[in-house]
């Protein structure tokens, strides 16, 4: 079933046109509110919640309900789409809200626990770690290096990004709609590749000074150098990069803005998945080149080129969402994982020097 | 020094750009024309119900970058070629332009073919559309409004692809179909009904056996006359349409009528150009076609054009090495095919007999599935219908080995099932590895063999 999709260019705030900037506007307003304004706070206290985070919180969580409503709606005929979509919207629920929720009105701290390094930048800093009961420390140091990269190695980066991340799950809900807008051409992908690891090492940089300032005297050099890098990287990289230009760029650019550009765990899980077993396979000889696949993928990979090839898809990038398998009307890609390796590799045309 | 080779190419669709890359790969140095009318940019004609109805861009379809032509280097000329002069080797444009080749392919495609009733055209031409080329598509976008009610006639790929999105643009659809049941030539009457009634259920007024034989004009709209339904409700059967729109969707037939005279031999029946096992035209040396305009031999021997994306492209990749030189012949290998019929997904591969399945299950009698291979020359056909869903699968096996594939509403690598068609595998053994020929989606249930399945003589 493809009815939900099949008006999307007719629907004015799909179209990256005067409503869709004035949308993105407006997102990009509420972020900047709330990451440097303390309005929101008293909004929170009005609601009887204990700060704007929860407020935030809330209002994401119904953002990911709604938006998994329509998803289902629209993709729910397959089973995949209906156990990733109840998943995504499960986990932000009851681990990105509920349970902190609760946490904070028994008066205990409260984790997100489905959030690793380094999407979740400071929680491997040995401050953080320190503060927390041994449990909750060990889940997070074990799940950010040992936990999500096995899941990866198998399953694919799909399993974190597109079934428990709450970033991927905004994105996959309340971002479906805006899904055909992530830039397809050459040159956005060579710019992904610059930034996304950029972000990458700038948090390992961080991470490093972080661990090196808890072992270096007072008033040592690397103290105010750490912490200069913190500050930056949460405003540059966890504020404005992450919030306001990666949910704020949805009408415009596309859900997975962060994703695919910014985000540091997506760059690890990337080169995980590149070296794992999950690809998506190619049928051969049956594609007919409509350009549903390449338009629908949110990470604006040409998933066109490599159908046409015959060639099986394995880029750092995919996200595993399935939608480009989803919308082919010939049923050519199949997502899968597999211990053997089927031949794969570039796309021919792109490779011509001629 | 030889000037390098003029390659001309006429028609930059999927025959055409294959064939110019495939030059270009080979020969670095040659010049390379490609002219096209349609669009500037090859386009894949195969999602023109997308772009209609608005999950696609036109651009989403354009299955090469825009750059294509300068990365290439091919030269790209944007008219219409009017005649062709081949013992000169030169082409004329319509605007008066002359190019001279050195070799020519000729990949025009076709158009579709007009519906039968005298004077319609002329007396009715804003009513009658088509949706075949992009000009057809922007024809029948700018005259199909909400409300309307249409009649698309014919029961193929097409029509039903203009249906639904006829239909979800919140037009009245009535779909005419001539034959007895949907899609006969690859379906069975049982695989039939299940399309049709999934049709129907999405609010498509679907009608079998339809016959328009005569059309009034009245005022702004069309009235149909003629006959539909079931044989044996007479009843029911007067049909009688008032139309606001008419979409003709009864085949395509090779855009070539342009070359009467040219000395390019056309096949009288088809339109097809006569061509050799290389693809270059029985009479004409230095001019080859490929793609829907080329008379090509089919696995069954019969010579006819070959209208599929998939063969367009190989036969443009053929014509190229032969233009080149090469010794190569154009074969087409087991037959595959694929469709979707509004949500229902359709693959097939081998060899399905025509419209034969319907006949042979009807008189088939209950007692002869352990009739072996006795009688209607050694065919059994294995079906079962899974119920909850458009989904069937049917197998035909002749002298033990299995002969072709038919499935609905689930996914199937086409490749397996041909090379198991090659290895003459048994109904038995196919059967115990289908779910390796699976392929849908993860966490779809596996296939299995019903209690309700059936062997039967006959295919």
């Amino acid at each position: 079933m493809q009815s939900g999709l099949m008006t999307t260019y007719q629907n004015p705030t799909q179209n990256r046109n005067g409503l869709a900037w004035g949308l993105s506007a407006l997102l990009m307003a509420f972020y900047v509110d709330l990451y440097f304004t303390d309005h929101l706070d008293t909004v929170a206290s009005a609601l009887h919640l204990p700060s704007k985070w929860t407020f935030y919180g809330l209002i994401y969580t119904l953002a990911m309900c709604i938006g998994g409503w329509f998803m289902l709606r629209k993709h729910g005929n397959s089973a995949y789409h209906r156990w990733r979509t109840i998943s995504l919207v499960a986990v932000q629920s009851v681990l990105g809200f509920l349970l902190p929720l609760v946490l904070d009105f028994l008066g205990r701290p409260s984790y997100y626990f489905s959030y690793f390094f380094p999407l979740k930048y400071d929680i491997l800093f040995p401050g953080t770690l320190k503060d927390m009961p041994v449990a909750v420390a060990c889940w997070f140091v074990f799940g950010s290096l040992v936990g999500v990269p096995t899941l990866v190695y198998f399953q694919g980066k799909r399993a974190y990004c597109s079934w428990i991340c709450g970033c991927g799950g905004l994105a996959e809900t309340f971002g479906d709609p805006w899904r055909h807008l992530s830039d397809r051409s050459d040159r956005a992908w060579r710019i992904e590749q610059v930034s996304i690891y950029t972000v990458l090492a700038l948090v390992l940089v961080m991470l490093g000074l972080v661990v090196g300032d808890a072992y270096a005297a007072d008033g040592s050099a690397i103290r105010d150098l750490a912490g200069h890098t913190k500050s930056f990287y949460g405003f540059a990289i966890g504020s404005v990069f992450s919030g306001v230009l990666g949910t704020g760029l949805y009408p415009l650019m596309g859900s997975r803005f962060w994703c695919r550009f910014g985000c540091p765990m997506a760059a690890i899980l990337g080169l995980i998945q590149k070296f794992g077993q999950f690809r998506i396979t190619v049928k051969k000889d049956m594609c007919i080149s409509c350009g549903n696949c390449s338009a629908y993928c949110e990470m604006g990979i040409d998933v066109r080129a490599y159908a046409m090839a015959g060639t099986d898809i394995r880029r750092a990038s995919c996200v595993g969402c399935g939608l480009c398998a989803h919308v082919c009307p010939r049923g050519v890609l199949k997502l899968e994982t597999r211990a053997a390796l089927g031949p794969h590799g570039k796309i021919e045309v792109w490779t011509l020097d001629l | 020094m030889t000037q390098p080779p003029h390659f001309v190419i006429v028609g930059n669709s999927v025959a055409g750009i294959e064939a110019a890359i495939a030059l270009r790969k080979r020969d670095a140095a040659a010049r390379i024309t490609v002219i096209s009318s349609e669009h500037p940019h090859p386009f894949a004609r195969t999602s023109l119900m997308y772009v209609f109805c608005g999950q696609l861009s036109l651009k989403d379809t354009q299955f090469y970058p825009e750059d294509l032509y300068d990365r290439l280097r091919f030269v790209r000329v944007v008219g219409r070629v009017r005649s062709i002069d081949p013992a000169r080797r030169t082409l004329h444009l319509t605007g008066g332009q002359t190019i001279a080749y050195d070799t020519l392919l000729l990949a025009v495609g076709s158009t579709a073919k007009r519906l039968p009733w005298p004077g319609l055209y002329d007396e009715t031409p804003m009513f009658v559309h088509h949706f075949v080329t992009l000009e057809d598509m922007r024809g029948l976008d700018a005259a199909a409004r909400p409300g309307m009610s249409v009649a698309v006639i014919g029961g193929g790929l097409v029509g039903i692809e203009v249906a639904e999105v006829l239909h979800l643009r919140g037009l009245r659809t009535h779909f005419l179909v001539r034959e007895p049941a949907y899609f006969p030539i690859a379906l069975d009457s049982a695989e039939s009904e299940v399309v049709a009634a999934h049709i129907r259920q999405h609010g498509v007024d679907c009608r079998t056996n339809a016959s328009v034989t005569a059309y009034r004009k009245e005022g702004g709209r069309v009235s149909l006359v003629g006959t539909s339904g079931p044989l044996d409700r007479p009843v029911d059967r007067p049909l009688e349409l008032s139309v606001d729109l008419v979409v003709g969707a009864i085949g395509v037939t090779p855009a070539t009528s342009w070359l009467a005279g040219s000395g390019i031999a056309v096949s009288p029946d088809t339109g097809g150009i006569e061509t050799l096992p290389n693809l270059e035209s029985t009479t004409a040396p230095g001019v080859f076609a490929a793609g829907d305009c080329a008379q090509v031999t089919w696995i069954d021997g019969s010579r006819r054009p070959e209208q599929l994306w998939y063969t367009a492209r190989d036969q443009g990749r053929v014509a190229a090495a032969a233009m080149l030189g090469d010794d190569v012949n154009y074969r087409r290998g087991t037959w595959y095919n694929s469709a979707k019929f509004f949500d229902v997904e359709y693959t097939t591969a081998g060899f399905i007999p025509y419209s034969a399945g319907s006949a042979a299950l009807e008189s088939a009698s209950p007692g002869s599935t352990s009739g072996g291979t006795s009688g209607c020359g050694g065919w059994q056909t294995w079906y079962q219908h899974v119920p909850g869903g458009p989904v069937t699968q049917r197998i035909v096996v002749r002298d033990g080995a299995v002969k072709g594939f038919n499935a609905l509403g689930s996914r199937w690598d086409h490749q397996v099932w041909k090379r198991w068609i090659a290895e003459r595998r048994p109904l038995g053994w196919v059967l115990a590895h289908m779910n390796e020929a699976r392929f849908d989606e993860e966490l779809v249930a596996p296939f299995r063999i019903l209690p309700t399945a059936t062997l039967v003589d006959g295919a």
